[in-house]
């Protein structure tokens, strides 16, 4: 597992900002966040209150292709393959199907696609591009610093850059000084917003 | 004679005989769960005959245990149902009281979060106070739980447990007004409880509510109940056939102090109303019968013997 280069959590309540280290620590790890985020600066205020996070993210430009995540073996006229990440097993299908008609495409168990004359060599069926992991990338890291936030901080602002993300969040209207707080935040990292 | 609450576990071979010899010493079932080839028996049994009952479970590889929470209800009150509370720590909590006996409902509410937000409305009141406790789970932060618990325990009767982040000193200073339990040091977690301090902190939440609750116990003994409302459970099983048919895991399920009839008011009320219990005394003459605020349920709380001058 990647670590993160940088994460802190910063609180005025001392026991309240370590049992948030653990929850934010919980939820990177439960979203698959750890891939992506490079740094993270989370500080929270309860009694304004303010919730901020601040960091970098690591460059996701992977695509996975049918070659990443399955072993393809061609056969007499019909091509096996072997899954090995179920994870984009469902984009899989729907690109197969889209190519090469549901008739050609088989799945006799969870593990196992089977493509019966399909106008395409086993090297070809490698390179068809499956996914593009970073498209969900925003969702998915909003969602997760929706899920650390303490709930009841309904006013949000979600800002998302190709490397750095911030995130403000309160029960009260958010004024001027949120920006400067950020900008604090990104300079504790060695950064700037 | 004084009823204690058990768990029998058992094998389900012969265990009609346990059943019998329970209903014969004058105890009362509970709760019976068939899981495969066991089961579980919670019920009321008199004090002197557990170790009678422990003997002849004994060859039919029976297990018998205390279990003080047998025939309490227990709110568990989550400030909201969204991801950051459940499924933990509010269906940890609630899942662990029911292993010990209590029936637990969760109780999520529509706008418990925040601090200057956070709210009650009617609704959830009158839920809450339908149960023996109410177990409020508390978030991470002081300052929020400072500023939230005086609107949140506006209007709420029963006893209550706050469980939050901080230690349990804090949150006796914090926490106004004055509740009956404290367990600190629980507040908002997003993984399972499955470490050895974790469930320590389980069981002394437990025990939290078990103090509490014998201490509710205590007052009702000093004014008794006119009946024990596990024994209004077999009448109503038996003049209102009807509950047979009731596919909910506790169709009436007993609290300390009265029974949650799962059965629409508007129908049956006049019936467990007019069920007699022994010599022309019927529920409705020791009990008040109400609408619950739980969907169309009946709550029927037994009045005290100060109230009826009468002990059946």
């Amino acid at each position: 597992m990647q670590a993160i280069e940088y994460f802190e959590v910063e609180c005025t309540e001392k026991a309240g900002g370590e049992n948030y280290k653990q929850i934010a620590n919980d939820v990177l790890l439960d979203h698959n966040m750890l891939r992506v985020v490079h740094k993270i600066h989370i500080y929270i205020d309860p009694k304004v209150p303010i919730f901020v996070a601040v960091g970098t993210l690591k460059k996701v430009t992977t695509i996975v292709k049918v070659g990443d995540i399955a072993n393809v073996n061609p056969l007499e006229g019909k091509i096996t393959l072997a899954i090995s990440d179920e994870t984009y097993l469902s984009q899989m299908l729907k690109v197969f199907w889209d190519r090469f008609g549901k008739d050609h495409v088989e799945q006799p168990d969870r593990f196992t696609v089977v493509l019966y004359n399909v106008p395409a060599t086993a090297a070809e069926i490698e390179e068809i591009k499956i996914a593009d992991p970073s498209q969900s990338l925003y969702k998915d890291l909003v969602y997760a610093l929706r899920c650390i936030c303490p709930e009841g901080f309904r006013v949000r602002s979600e800002n998302f850059g190709a490397e750095k993300f911030s995130f403000v969040a309160s029960e009260d209207l958010l004024t001027e000084p949120v920006l400067a707080l950020v900008k604090e935040k990104f300079a504790l990292m060695g950064e700037t917003p | 004679m004084i009823l204690v609450p058990i768990t029998y576990k058992g094998g389900v071979y012969r265990h009609n005989e346990i059943i019998d010899l329970i209903e014969d010493l004058g105890g009362y079932i509970v709760q019976k769960h068939m899981i495969a080839q066991e089961v579980v028996l919670q019920c009321f049994v008199p004090k002197d005959d557990v170790e009678l009952i422990r003997a002849i479970g004994k060859p039919l590889a029976g297990e018998v245990t205390d279990s003080p929470l047998v025939g309490t209800e227990i709110a568990v009150v989550s400030m909201s149902l969204e991801i950051h509370h459940l499924p933990h720590p509010s269906c940890d909590i609630a899942e662990y009281v029911r292993r010990l006996g209590a029936k637990s409902n969760m109780i999520g509410m529509a706008r418990g979060v925040g601090k200057r937000i956070a709210g009650i409305n009617d609704e959830e009141r009158d839920v809450i106070n339908e149960h023996d406790i109410a177990v409020f789970l508390l978030g991470n932060f002081e300052t929020c739980i400072e500023k939230k618990m005086p609107v949140l325990l506006r209007g709420i009767e029963v006893p209550v447990v706050v469980c939050g982040g901080p230690d349990k000193e804090a949150l006796e200073r914090i926490v106004k007004p004055r509740v009956d339990g404290y367990v600190g040091n629980v507040g908002r977690f997003m993984h399972r409880t499955k470490e050895s301090e974790e469930l320590e902190k389980l069981d002394e939440i437990i025990d939290e509510i078990t103090r509490v609750l014998s201490k509710r116990r205590e007052e009702i003994a000093k004014d008794p109940l006119s009946v024990a409302p596990a024994r209004l459970m077999d009448i109503i099983r038996e003049k209102v056939p009807e509950i047979q048919y009731v596919t909910s895991p506790t169709p009436l399920t007993v609290q300390m102090a009265g029974l949650r009839v799962k059965l629409p008011y508007d129908t049956y009320a006049d019936a467990v109303r007019k069920a007699e219990i022994e010599d022309g005394i019927t529920i409705g003459g020791i009990a008040d019968v109400e609408p619950s605020r739980m969907r169309d349920y009946i709550i029927v709380r037994v009045k005290p013997f100060s109230e009826t001058n009468i002990v059946v």
